[in-house]
Protein backbone atom coordinates (compact mmCIF):
# COMPACT_ATOMS: atom_id res chain seq x y z
CA UNK A 1 0.00 0.00 0.00
CA UNK A 2 1.30 3.53 -0.83
CA UNK A 3 1.10 6.24 1.80
CA UNK A 4 1.62 9.68 0.85
CA UNK A 5 2.90 11.65 3.15
CA UNK A 6 2.41 15.46 2.15
CA UNK A 7 5.08 17.23 1.10
CA UNK A 8 5.49 21.19 3.14
CA UNK A 9 4.65 22.96 -0.41
CA UNK A 10 1.12 21.13 -0.65
CA UNK A 11 -1.82 23.48 -0.68
CA UNK A 12 -4.91 22.61 0.88
CA UNK A 13 -8.47 21.76 -0.84
CA UNK A 14 -9.48 24.81 -0.01
CA UNK A 15 -6.85 26.94 -1.82
CA UNK A 16 -7.77 25.37 -5.24
CA UNK A 17 -8.17 27.53 -7.94
CA UNK A 18 -11.66 28.16 -8.65
CA UNK A 19 -13.19 26.97 -11.95
CA UNK A 20 -14.10 30.32 -13.65
CA UNK A 21 -10.23 30.88 -13.85
CA UNK A 22 -9.51 27.67 -15.31
CA UNK A 23 -12.32 28.32 -18.69
CA UNK A 24 -10.28 30.44 -21.15
CA UNK A 25 -12.69 32.70 -23.37
CA UNK A 26 -16.39 31.99 -24.82
CA UNK A 27 -14.70 31.65 -28.20
CA UNK A 28 -11.94 28.79 -26.77
CA UNK A 29 -15.00 27.21 -25.11
CA UNK A 30 -17.58 27.74 -28.42
CA UNK A 31 -14.69 26.58 -30.78
CA UNK A 32 -13.69 23.12 -28.40
CA UNK A 33 -17.47 21.74 -28.46
CA UNK A 34 -17.29 21.96 -32.06
CA UNK A 35 -14.06 20.01 -32.17
CA UNK A 36 -11.90 23.25 -33.46
CA UNK A 37 -8.81 22.85 -31.03
CA UNK A 38 -5.12 22.16 -30.47
CA UNK A 39 -1.98 23.88 -30.42
CA UNK A 40 -1.74 24.94 -33.90
CA UNK A 41 -5.08 27.37 -33.55
CA UNK A 42 -4.64 28.12 -29.89
CA UNK A 43 -0.95 29.30 -30.97
CA UNK A 44 -3.09 32.16 -32.96
CA UNK A 45 -5.29 33.30 -30.59
CA UNK A 46 -4.36 36.74 -28.67
CA UNK A 47 -1.39 35.49 -26.57
CA UNK A 48 2.21 33.55 -27.14
CA UNK A 49 2.05 30.56 -25.37
CA UNK A 50 -2.07 29.23 -25.42
CA UNK A 51 -0.64 25.44 -25.60
CA UNK A 52 -1.65 22.80 -22.63
CA UNK A 53 -4.24 24.84 -21.64
CA UNK A 54 -6.18 23.94 -19.34
CA UNK A 55 -3.04 22.65 -17.10
CA UNK A 56 -3.50 19.90 -15.25
CA UNK A 57 -2.46 20.40 -11.22
CA UNK A 58 0.89 18.29 -10.41
CA UNK A 59 -0.34 16.01 -8.08
CA UNK A 60 2.79 16.24 -6.08
CA UNK A 61 2.18 20.23 -5.65
CA UNK A 62 -1.83 20.10 -4.83
CA UNK A 63 -3.07 22.37 -2.47
CA UNK A 64 -1.52 23.86 1.02
CA UNK A 65 -1.87 26.45 3.51
CA UNK A 66 -1.00 28.76 1.23
CA UNK A 67 -3.84 31.76 0.23
CA UNK A 68 -3.79 32.30 -3.04
CA UNK A 69 -3.70 36.21 -3.88
CA UNK A 70 -6.55 37.30 -6.22
CA UNK A 71 -6.11 37.38 -9.87
CA UNK A 72 -6.68 40.74 -10.38
CA UNK A 73 -4.04 42.05 -8.05
CA UNK A 74 -1.79 39.38 -9.45
CA UNK A 75 -2.38 41.43 -12.58
CA UNK A 76 -2.06 44.52 -11.67
CA UNK A 77 0.68 45.09 -9.48
CA UNK A 78 3.68 44.19 -11.34
CA UNK A 79 7.18 45.50 -12.06
CA UNK A 80 7.95 45.10 -15.32
CA UNK A 81 10.27 48.41 -16.03
CA UNK A 82 9.96 47.65 -20.21
CA UNK A 83 6.26 49.17 -19.78
CA UNK A 84 6.91 51.93 -16.81
CA UNK A 85 8.57 52.09 -13.63
CA UNK A 86 4.91 52.59 -10.99
CA UNK A 87 2.89 49.29 -10.36
CA UNK A 88 -0.03 50.23 -12.04
CA UNK A 89 1.89 51.31 -15.05
CA UNK A 90 3.08 48.02 -16.62
CA UNK A 91 -1.21 46.44 -17.20
CA UNK A 92 -2.11 49.58 -19.55
CA UNK A 93 1.36 50.05 -21.19
CA UNK A 94 0.96 46.21 -22.55
CA UNK A 95 -2.43 46.16 -23.37
CA UNK A 96 -1.69 46.57 -27.04
CA UNK A 97 1.39 44.53 -27.16
CA UNK A 98 0.73 41.11 -28.96
CA UNK A 99 3.55 38.40 -28.09
CA UNK A 100 2.65 36.13 -30.92
CA UNK A 101 4.07 33.86 -32.19
CA UNK A 102 6.75 33.76 -30.31
CA UNK A 103 9.93 32.03 -30.59
CA UNK A 104 12.91 31.43 -28.35
CA UNK A 105 16.19 30.89 -28.62
CA UNK A 106 18.42 27.76 -26.67
CA UNK A 107 22.15 28.78 -27.55
CA UNK A 108 25.06 28.10 -25.99
CA UNK A 109 27.23 25.37 -24.64
CA UNK A 110 24.66 22.76 -25.49
CA UNK A 111 24.25 19.87 -28.12
CA UNK A 112 20.86 20.69 -29.12
CA UNK A 113 20.63 24.54 -29.94
CA UNK A 114 17.24 25.68 -31.32
CA UNK A 115 15.19 28.25 -32.32
CA UNK A 116 11.84 27.19 -31.54
CA UNK A 117 7.93 28.48 -31.40
CA UNK A 118 6.86 29.00 -27.58
CA UNK A 119 3.76 26.41 -28.57
CA UNK A 120 6.35 24.03 -30.15
CA UNK A 121 8.73 24.07 -26.96
CA UNK A 122 5.75 23.22 -24.58
CA UNK A 123 4.50 20.52 -26.76
CA UNK A 124 8.38 19.46 -26.77
CA UNK A 125 8.32 19.06 -23.48
CA UNK A 126 5.25 17.46 -22.80
CA UNK A 127 2.77 20.04 -22.30
CA UNK A 128 2.29 22.20 -18.62
CA UNK A 129 0.88 21.87 -15.22
CA UNK A 130 -0.39 24.05 -12.28
CA UNK A 131 1.76 24.96 -9.36
CA UNK A 132 0.97 27.24 -6.27
CA UNK A 133 4.04 29.21 -5.09
CA UNK A 134 5.02 31.85 -2.48
CA UNK A 135 6.47 34.94 -4.52
CA UNK A 136 8.64 37.32 -2.24
CA UNK A 137 9.36 41.07 -4.30
CA UNK A 138 13.02 42.18 -3.33
CA UNK A 139 10.67 45.83 -2.15
CA UNK A 140 9.58 43.34 0.77
CA UNK A 141 6.15 42.32 -0.21
CA UNK A 142 4.59 38.91 -0.88
CA UNK A 143 1.93 37.27 -3.38
CA UNK A 144 0.71 33.36 -3.58
CA UNK A 145 0.89 32.45 -7.25
CA UNK A 146 -0.97 29.83 -8.99
CA UNK A 147 1.50 29.32 -12.22
CA UNK A 148 0.93 27.30 -14.68
CA UNK A 149 4.09 26.02 -17.24
CA UNK A 150 6.68 23.35 -17.06
CA UNK A 151 9.91 22.53 -15.16
CA UNK A 152 13.04 24.51 -16.22
CA UNK A 153 14.92 21.10 -15.38
CA UNK A 154 13.11 19.47 -18.32
CA UNK A 155 14.06 22.28 -20.88
CA UNK A 156 17.69 21.71 -19.75
CA UNK A 157 17.41 18.01 -20.50
CA UNK A 158 16.04 19.07 -23.82
CA UNK A 159 18.83 21.62 -24.33
CA UNK A 160 21.13 18.96 -23.20
CA UNK A 161 24.25 20.63 -21.88
CA UNK A 162 27.50 20.28 -22.64
CA UNK A 163 29.95 19.67 -19.46
CA UNK A 164 31.67 22.85 -19.95
CA UNK A 165 27.80 24.57 -19.29
CA UNK A 166 27.96 26.23 -15.69
CA UNK A 167 25.03 28.71 -16.13
CA UNK A 168 21.63 29.93 -17.32
CA UNK A 169 21.84 33.14 -19.00
CA UNK A 170 18.24 33.95 -19.85
CA UNK A 171 17.28 37.17 -21.87
CA UNK A 172 14.01 39.21 -22.20
CA UNK A 173 12.89 40.48 -25.68
CA UNK A 174 14.16 43.82 -26.94
CA UNK A 175 12.21 45.67 -28.83
CA UNK A 176 11.78 49.03 -28.04
CA UNK A 177 9.22 50.22 -30.39
CA UNK A 178 6.65 47.68 -28.41
CA UNK A 179 8.27 47.52 -25.32
CA UNK A 180 8.34 51.62 -24.52
CA UNK A 181 10.24 51.71 -21.18
CA UNK A 182 13.54 50.43 -23.54
CA UNK A 183 13.36 53.52 -25.44
CA UNK A 184 14.14 55.18 -21.88
CA UNK A 185 17.87 54.61 -20.43
CA UNK A 186 16.43 53.12 -16.71
CA UNK A 187 18.09 49.74 -17.26
CA UNK A 188 20.52 48.35 -19.07
CA UNK A 189 18.32 46.54 -22.41
CA UNK A 190 17.74 44.12 -22.66
CA UNK A 191 17.09 42.40 -18.87
CA UNK A 192 19.61 39.99 -18.11
CA UNK A 193 19.18 36.98 -15.40
CA UNK A 194 20.51 33.59 -14.00
CA UNK A 195 21.05 30.51 -12.70
CA UNK A 196 23.49 28.40 -11.91
CA UNK A 197 22.60 25.41 -13.65
CA UNK A 198 22.08 23.36 -10.50
CA UNK A 199 19.62 25.81 -9.66
CA UNK A 200 18.38 25.70 -13.23
CA UNK A 201 17.61 21.91 -12.17
CA UNK A 202 16.33 22.06 -8.88
CA UNK A 203 12.49 20.97 -9.00
CA UNK A 204 11.39 24.00 -7.97
CA UNK A 205 12.84 26.18 -10.74
CA UNK A 206 9.86 26.54 -13.51
CA UNK A 207 9.23 28.84 -16.37
CA UNK A 208 5.81 30.40 -16.41
CA UNK A 209 3.22 30.18 -19.59
CA UNK A 210 0.19 30.73 -17.58
CA UNK A 211 -1.40 32.28 -14.00
CA UNK A 212 -4.24 30.83 -12.30
CA UNK A 213 -5.19 28.52 -15.67
CA UNK A 214 -5.24 31.47 -18.06
CA UNK A 215 -2.12 31.97 -20.73
CA UNK A 216 -0.05 34.29 -18.77
CA UNK A 217 -0.59 38.28 -19.31
CA UNK A 218 1.67 40.30 -20.69
CA UNK A 219 2.40 42.57 -18.16
CA UNK A 220 2.74 39.47 -16.00
CA UNK A 221 5.91 38.61 -18.52
CA UNK A 222 4.09 36.69 -21.59
CA UNK A 223 4.48 34.38 -22.62
CA UNK A 224 7.59 32.79 -20.99
CA UNK A 225 8.77 33.87 -17.64
CA UNK A 226 11.26 32.03 -15.27
CA UNK A 227 9.90 31.57 -11.75
CA UNK A 228 12.32 31.01 -9.05
CA UNK A 229 10.41 30.62 -5.64
CA UNK A 230 13.05 30.86 -3.29
CA UNK A 231 14.53 33.41 -4.79
CA UNK A 232 13.65 37.46 -4.73
CA UNK A 233 11.26 38.13 -7.48
CA UNK A 234 13.56 40.14 -9.92
CA UNK A 235 15.43 36.85 -10.66
CA UNK A 236 12.14 36.24 -12.65
CA UNK A 237 12.92 37.55 -16.09
CA UNK A 238 10.13 38.10 -17.96
CA UNK A 239 9.43 37.44 -21.82
CA UNK A 240 12.14 35.82 -22.46
CA UNK A 241 13.69 35.57 -26.05
CA UNK A 242 16.79 33.74 -24.86
CA UNK A 243 17.81 30.81 -23.03
CA UNK A 244 21.94 30.73 -23.27
CA UNK A 245 24.33 28.29 -21.64
CA UNK A 246 27.67 29.39 -20.63
CA UNK A 247 30.64 28.54 -19.01
CA UNK A 248 31.36 32.30 -16.65
CA UNK A 249 28.33 33.79 -14.29
CA UNK A 250 26.00 36.15 -16.32
CA UNK A 251 26.17 39.80 -15.38
CA UNK A 252 22.30 40.44 -14.22
CA UNK A 253 21.17 43.61 -14.80
CA UNK A 254 19.95 44.76 -11.33
CA UNK A 255 23.54 44.18 -9.99
CA UNK A 256 24.78 46.38 -13.21
CA UNK A 257 22.59 48.56 -11.59
CA UNK A 258 23.41 48.52 -8.25
CA UNK A 259 25.81 45.78 -6.70
CA UNK A 260 25.60 46.60 -2.93
CA UNK A 261 22.10 46.18 -2.73
CA UNK A 262 21.07 42.98 -5.65
CA UNK A 263 23.38 40.65 -5.69
CA UNK A 264 23.21 37.31 -8.17
CA UNK A 265 22.00 34.46 -5.93
CA UNK A 266 19.03 37.02 -4.51
CA UNK A 267 18.10 33.98 -1.86
CA UNK A 268 14.98 35.14 -0.18
CA UNK A 269 16.94 35.54 3.63
CA UNK A 270 15.16 37.65 6.21
CA UNK A 271 18.65 37.71 8.08
CA UNK A 272 20.59 39.41 5.51
CA UNK A 273 19.10 43.06 5.04
CA UNK A 274 18.53 45.06 1.62
CA UNK A 275 21.00 48.22 2.17
CA UNK A 276 17.93 50.34 2.55
CA UNK A 277 15.16 48.49 4.25
CA UNK A 278 14.65 45.18 6.26
CA UNK A 279 13.87 41.43 4.92
CA UNK A 280 12.99 40.17 8.01
CA UNK A 281 9.36 40.37 7.01
CA UNK A 282 7.26 41.42 3.98
CA UNK A 283 3.43 43.22 3.06
CA UNK A 284 1.09 40.83 2.12
CA UNK A 285 -0.34 41.93 -1.16
CA UNK A 286 -4.63 41.98 -0.39
CA UNK A 287 -4.05 41.71 2.95
CA UNK A 288 -7.25 43.42 3.78
CA UNK A 289 -8.31 46.74 4.95
CA UNK A 290 -7.09 49.64 4.86
CA UNK A 291 -3.75 48.71 6.92
CA UNK A 292 -3.45 45.51 5.01
CA UNK A 293 -1.00 43.08 7.10
CA UNK A 294 2.48 42.01 7.26
CA UNK A 295 4.10 38.82 7.85
CA UNK A 296 7.79 37.15 9.11
CA UNK A 297 10.03 36.16 5.92
CA UNK A 298 10.57 32.70 5.86
CA UNK A 299 14.38 31.27 5.11
CA UNK A 300 14.42 30.59 1.05
CA UNK A 301 11.09 31.82 1.20
CA UNK A 302 9.95 28.57 3.00
CA UNK A 303 11.25 26.14 0.51
CA UNK A 304 14.16 25.34 2.83
CA UNK A 305 13.92 21.81 2.26
CA UNK A 306 13.75 22.21 -1.75
CA UNK A 307 16.87 24.35 -2.17
CA UNK A 308 19.01 24.36 1.06
CA UNK A 309 21.55 21.66 -0.30
CA UNK A 310 22.10 24.09 -2.98
CA UNK A 311 24.15 26.43 -1.08
CA UNK A 312 26.08 24.49 1.98
CA UNK A 313 28.81 25.98 2.85
CA UNK A 314 28.18 29.30 0.94
CA UNK A 315 28.22 32.48 2.55
CA UNK A 316 25.09 33.96 1.86
CA UNK A 317 25.77 37.26 4.06
CA UNK A 318 28.48 37.56 1.07
CA UNK A 319 26.83 36.17 -1.62
CA UNK A 320 23.52 37.59 -1.07
CA UNK B 1 -4.29 93.79 -6.79
CA UNK B 2 -4.91 90.14 -9.39
CA UNK B 3 -7.50 87.83 -8.48
CA UNK B 4 -4.67 84.98 -8.13
CA UNK B 5 -2.74 87.79 -5.41
CA UNK B 6 -6.22 87.53 -3.91
CA UNK B 7 -6.79 84.06 -3.69
CA UNK B 8 -3.46 83.48 -2.46
CA UNK B 9 -4.03 86.12 0.64
CA UNK B 10 -6.76 83.95 1.70
CA UNK B 11 -5.87 82.09 5.32
CA UNK B 12 -8.76 79.83 4.06
CA UNK B 13 -7.75 79.15 0.15
CA UNK B 14 -4.66 78.12 1.82
CA UNK B 15 -5.73 75.86 4.18
CA UNK B 16 -7.44 74.19 1.49
CA UNK B 17 -4.22 73.55 -0.75
CA UNK B 18 -2.66 72.37 2.11
CA UNK B 19 -5.44 70.27 3.25
CA UNK B 20 -6.37 68.61 -0.32
CA UNK B 21 -3.48 66.04 -0.98
CA UNK B 22 -4.01 64.76 2.08
CA UNK B 23 -7.42 63.48 0.79
CA UNK B 24 -6.22 62.50 -2.09
CA UNK B 25 -5.68 59.14 -1.55
CA UNK B 26 -9.69 58.55 -0.93
CA UNK B 27 -10.24 58.52 -4.54
CA UNK B 28 -8.15 55.75 -5.40
CA UNK B 29 -8.71 53.57 -2.49
CA UNK B 30 -12.99 54.57 -1.78
CA UNK B 31 -14.21 56.83 -4.73
CA UNK B 32 -12.67 55.35 -7.89
CA UNK B 33 -10.71 52.01 -6.49
CA UNK B 34 -7.97 51.24 -8.31
CA UNK B 35 -6.34 47.63 -8.14
CA UNK B 36 -2.48 48.53 -8.14
CA UNK B 37 -3.81 50.90 -4.88
CA UNK B 38 -5.84 48.47 -3.15
CA UNK B 39 -2.79 45.71 -3.30
CA UNK B 40 -1.40 47.70 -0.10
CA UNK B 41 -3.53 51.01 0.32
CA UNK B 42 -0.83 51.67 3.46
CA UNK B 43 1.70 51.86 1.09
CA UNK B 44 0.02 54.42 -1.04
CA UNK B 45 -0.43 56.41 1.56
CA UNK B 46 2.53 56.28 3.23
CA UNK B 47 4.20 57.40 -0.18
CA UNK B 48 1.73 59.76 -1.01
CA UNK B 49 2.22 61.47 2.49
CA UNK B 50 6.03 61.51 2.20
CA UNK B 51 5.23 63.27 -1.48
CA UNK B 52 3.41 65.92 -0.38
CA UNK B 53 5.97 66.79 2.52
CA UNK B 54 8.34 67.16 -0.08
CA UNK B 55 6.42 69.31 -2.36
CA UNK B 56 5.25 71.46 0.93
CA UNK B 57 8.52 71.74 2.09
CA UNK B 58 10.36 72.55 -1.04
CA UNK B 59 7.09 75.21 -1.95
CA UNK B 60 7.81 77.01 1.17
CA UNK B 61 11.48 77.98 0.42
CA UNK B 62 10.21 79.41 -2.86
CA UNK B 63 8.56 81.99 -1.44
CA UNK B 64 11.59 84.18 -0.16
CA UNK B 65 13.46 83.82 -3.16
CA UNK B 66 10.58 84.90 -5.22
CA UNK B 67 10.14 88.22 -2.71
CA UNK B 68 13.44 88.80 -3.64
CA UNK B 69 13.48 88.24 -6.91
CA UNK B 70 10.09 89.74 -7.79
CA UNK B 71 9.67 92.50 -4.79
CA UNK B 72 6.86 94.58 -6.04
CA UNK B 73 4.85 91.04 -7.19
CA UNK B 74 1.40 91.13 -5.67
CA UNK B 75 1.70 86.95 -5.82
CA UNK B 76 5.15 86.91 -4.29
CA UNK B 77 4.25 89.30 -1.22
CA UNK B 78 0.71 87.26 -0.61
CA UNK B 79 2.95 83.74 -0.64
CA UNK B 80 4.93 85.47 1.84
CA UNK B 81 1.86 85.74 4.64
CA UNK B 82 1.99 82.47 5.22
CA UNK B 83 5.32 80.85 5.54
CA UNK B 84 4.62 79.54 8.79
CA UNK B 85 1.68 77.93 7.94
CA UNK B 86 2.98 76.03 5.16
CA UNK B 87 5.65 75.30 6.87
CA UNK B 88 4.24 73.97 9.75
CA UNK B 89 2.03 71.84 7.10
CA UNK B 90 5.21 70.62 6.34
CA UNK B 91 6.23 69.23 8.97
CA UNK B 92 2.78 68.04 9.74
CA UNK B 93 2.77 65.41 6.64
CA UNK B 94 6.31 64.43 7.40
CA UNK B 95 5.05 63.38 11.27
CA UNK B 96 1.96 61.88 9.54
CA UNK B 97 4.61 59.84 7.03
CA UNK B 98 6.39 58.75 9.69
CA UNK B 99 2.96 57.42 11.81
CA UNK B 100 2.44 55.87 8.82
CA UNK B 101 5.56 54.07 8.54
CA UNK B 102 5.60 52.91 12.03
CA UNK B 103 2.24 51.23 11.52
CA UNK B 104 3.35 49.97 8.02
CA UNK B 105 5.90 48.40 9.67
CA UNK B 106 4.59 47.29 12.83
CA UNK B 107 0.71 47.29 12.37
CA UNK B 108 -1.38 48.46 16.39
CA UNK B 109 1.16 46.80 18.05
CA UNK B 110 3.15 49.24 19.95
CA UNK B 111 5.75 47.00 21.11
CA UNK B 112 7.21 47.14 18.00
CA UNK B 113 8.20 50.60 17.71
CA UNK B 114 11.56 49.96 19.32
CA UNK B 115 12.58 47.25 16.75
CA UNK B 116 11.72 49.91 14.07
CA UNK B 117 13.31 52.55 15.14
CA UNK B 118 16.71 50.24 15.50
CA UNK B 119 16.16 49.45 11.85
CA UNK B 120 15.46 53.31 10.70
CA UNK B 121 19.09 54.22 12.94
CA UNK B 122 21.02 51.79 11.27
CA UNK B 123 19.85 52.19 7.36
CA UNK B 124 21.34 55.61 5.85
CA UNK B 125 17.89 56.27 3.70
CA UNK B 126 15.67 55.87 7.13
CA UNK B 127 18.51 57.78 9.15
CA UNK B 128 17.80 60.48 7.05
CA UNK B 129 14.16 60.41 6.58
CA UNK B 130 14.23 60.62 10.53
CA UNK B 131 16.98 63.53 10.97
CA UNK B 132 14.60 65.53 8.48
CA UNK B 133 11.66 64.78 10.25
CA UNK B 134 13.39 66.14 13.76
CA UNK B 135 14.74 69.28 12.18
CA UNK B 136 10.82 70.17 10.32
CA UNK B 137 10.00 69.62 14.59
CA UNK B 138 12.77 71.63 15.48
CA UNK B 139 11.34 74.78 13.22
CA UNK B 140 7.98 74.02 14.21
CA UNK B 141 8.13 74.47 17.83
CA UNK B 142 10.38 77.37 17.31
CA UNK B 143 7.57 78.95 14.54
CA UNK B 144 5.54 80.26 17.47
CA UNK B 145 5.79 83.93 18.14
CA UNK B 146 7.25 83.42 21.74
CA UNK B 147 9.75 81.37 20.41
CA UNK B 148 10.80 84.42 18.19
CA UNK B 149 11.13 86.47 20.26
CA UNK B 150 13.09 84.57 23.21
CA UNK B 151 15.63 83.23 20.64
CA UNK B 152 16.11 86.77 19.49
CA UNK B 153 15.46 87.39 15.54
CA UNK B 154 19.26 86.63 14.51
CA UNK B 155 19.52 83.21 16.32
CA UNK B 156 16.26 82.48 15.12
CA UNK B 157 17.14 82.76 11.57
CA UNK B 158 20.26 80.79 11.69
CA UNK B 159 18.02 78.03 13.16
CA UNK B 160 15.64 78.70 10.68
CA UNK B 161 18.45 78.10 7.62
CA UNK B 162 17.71 74.56 8.62
CA UNK B 163 15.51 74.42 6.29
CA UNK B 164 17.60 74.14 3.69
CA UNK B 165 19.31 71.59 5.07
CA UNK B 166 16.15 69.61 5.73
CA UNK B 167 15.28 70.15 2.14
CA UNK B 168 18.60 68.38 0.71
CA UNK B 169 18.10 65.50 2.97
CA UNK B 170 14.27 65.59 2.41
CA UNK B 171 15.57 65.09 -1.22
CA UNK B 172 18.03 62.49 -0.67
CA UNK B 173 15.43 59.96 1.14
CA UNK B 174 12.85 60.63 -1.54
CA UNK B 175 15.02 59.73 -4.33
CA UNK B 176 16.64 56.11 -2.00
CA UNK B 177 12.91 55.70 -2.09
CA UNK B 178 12.80 53.83 -5.09
CA UNK B 179 14.98 50.83 -7.00
CA UNK B 180 15.98 53.86 -9.66
CA UNK B 181 16.13 57.54 -9.61
CA UNK B 182 12.33 58.80 -9.26
CA UNK B 183 12.26 62.18 -11.98
CA UNK B 184 9.54 63.56 -9.84
CA UNK B 185 12.39 64.56 -7.36
CA UNK B 186 13.97 66.70 -9.94
CA UNK B 187 10.76 68.38 -10.78
CA UNK B 188 10.05 69.36 -7.40
CA UNK B 189 13.25 70.50 -6.19
CA UNK B 190 15.34 71.77 -9.05
CA UNK B 191 12.87 74.73 -9.36
CA UNK B 192 13.76 75.78 -5.37
CA UNK B 193 17.08 75.58 -6.58
CA UNK B 194 17.37 77.75 -9.44
CA UNK B 195 15.21 80.28 -7.43
CA UNK B 196 18.31 80.04 -4.51
CA UNK B 197 20.69 80.64 -7.23
CA UNK B 198 18.82 83.39 -8.53
CA UNK B 199 18.63 84.95 -5.36
CA UNK B 200 22.07 84.36 -4.23
CA UNK B 201 23.47 86.09 -7.64
CA UNK B 202 21.18 89.14 -7.07
CA UNK B 203 21.77 89.44 -3.26
CA UNK B 204 25.51 89.59 -3.89
CA UNK B 205 25.04 92.02 -6.44
CA UNK B 206 23.41 94.58 -4.93
CA UNK B 207 24.84 93.71 -1.40
CA UNK B 208 27.77 96.51 -0.37
CA UNK B 209 31.62 95.63 -1.41
CA UNK B 210 33.29 93.80 2.00
CA UNK B 211 35.78 96.62 1.77
CA UNK B 212 33.17 98.68 2.90
CA UNK B 213 31.80 96.70 5.42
Amino acid sequence: MLIRSPQDWELPESAATEEKFYHLSKRRDFLKSIGVAGVALAARDLLGATAGFPAKENPAYPASALKPTSYDLITSYNNFYEFGTDKDEPKPNSKKWKPEPWTVEIAGLIRNPVKIDVNDLIGKLGGIEQRVYRMRCVEAWSMVIPWDGFPLSKLVAFADPKPEAKFLKLTTILDPKNLPGQQENILRWPYVEGLHLDEANNELAFIATGIYGKPIPNQNGAPLRLVTPWKYGFKGVKSIAKIEFVAEQPMNTWRVMAPREYGFLANVNPTVDHPRWSQASERIIGGGGLLGARQKTLMFNGYEKQVAALYQGVDLKKFY
Amino acid sequence: MSFLEKLLRSKVFVWILILLPGLWPVWPIFLHPNSSVLADPLKFILHHLGFTACLLLATVLTFTPLRVLFPKWGVAQALNRHRRLVGVSAFAYAALHFATHVIYEGGTDVGTIPSILRTAVGKPFQLIGLLTLAILFLLTITSLTAAIRWLGGKLWKNIHRLAYVAAGLAAYHQAAARKIFPLQVLWIFVPLLLLEVARIIKQRRNAPSPARS
